[in-house]
């Protein structure tokens, strides 16, 4: 069941390491080969200097780096059975590079339910901002997570 | 690359077409994206949850949203990127990418922005992905 007694939260930071293989696997799994992605010369020619990610790549780092800090979904009051993610934004300022150490700080920005023809539907939104090493933003996602009471 | 004086409001922009999407590429990317949920690789999960069987992520097909807009607008000129994902995208199925400009401005740092609506559809039409995006133009 929802807990509205999240709403506010907000997860100690946590620190994502970008690895420039990760970003290149994420890639060829999209089956997206642009040069400044897969290909270290072309990247490093680049004006970014570094292998840059695909725009929807901090899904990869996002989930792994927040496994620990946001707890079990139960305990947001998600049912994993029937866990899909309904909608997502990524705000940027840049584009994620490889070598570079990310903080993340998430944050629960609501919660709510909702009675469908299906029964009824818990709805968790988590917001998440990503900072580089000098402390500038990098981008912002906003994530809506949403499962069916079974 | 997306010229600013070259778009306006109401234009579609060329398609991409990605597909048809197979189960292999799904779990390729459960694999890469380290998304755990078994409903993407698991026939008798997803068959368990009240799916007739695996089927896409929301992501993979945002992430080809994100690879239609970085080709239209170039590597850093994607400002902003949603989607909702309206309907499941099953193996099988071929993908469009489509975008209509929903307006454009030049903003207080005299970045030219176009506002583009998107979706992704299948063959027949059927929305599977809505969404928007906000790239800098040249």
């Amino acid at each position: 069941m929802a807990n509205r007694a999240m709403i506010g939260k907000t997860f100690p930071p946590v620190t994502a390491t970008i690895e420039a293989d990760s970003i290149k696997t994420f890639a060829r799994a999209l089956g997206d080969r642009n040069p400044l992605y897969v290909d270290d010369a072309a990247a490093k020619a680049s004006a970014f200097g570094a292998i840059v990610a695909p725009p929807t790549y901090p899904i990869a780092f996002m989930a792994q780096s927040m496994a620990g800090a946001a707890g079990s979904f139960e305990e947001l009051g998600l049912n994993f059975m029937t866990l899909v993610h309904g909608e997502q934004e990524f705000e940027y300022q840049r584009p994620v590079t490889a070598g570079e150490e990310l903080t993340l700080t998430a944050r629960i920005a609501d919660v709510s339910e909702r009675q469908a023809r299906s029964g009824t539907l818990d709805i968790l939104v988590l917001e998440t901002t990503a900072t580089d090493a000098a402390g500038k933003p990098v981008f912002a996602s906003r994530q809506t997570l949403v499962s069916r009471r079974m | 690359m997306l010229k600013f004086d070259e778009v306006k409001e109401g234009d579609t922009l060329p398609p991409l077409v990605r597909g048809p999407i197979t189960k292999e590429e799904i779990a390729g990317y459960s694999q890469a994206a380290g998304d755990p949920n078994p409903m993407h690789v698991d026939e008798e999960f997803a068959k368990a949850a009240g799916y007739p069987g695996v089927f896409a992520q929301g992501m993979l097909s945002m992430g080809y949203l994100g690879q239609y807009v970085t080709q239209l607008a170039g590597v850093g000129n994607v400002k902003l990127l949603q989607s909702r994902f309206v309907k499941i995208t099953w193996p099988g199925e071929t993908i469009t990418c489509r975008a209509r400009v929903a307006g454009k401005e030049v903003d207080a740092q005299g970045n030219r922005l176009v506002r583009v609506d998107l979706s992704t559809e299948n063959e027949t039409g059927e929305v599977k992905l809505s969404g928007r995006a906000v790239v800098t133009a040249s």
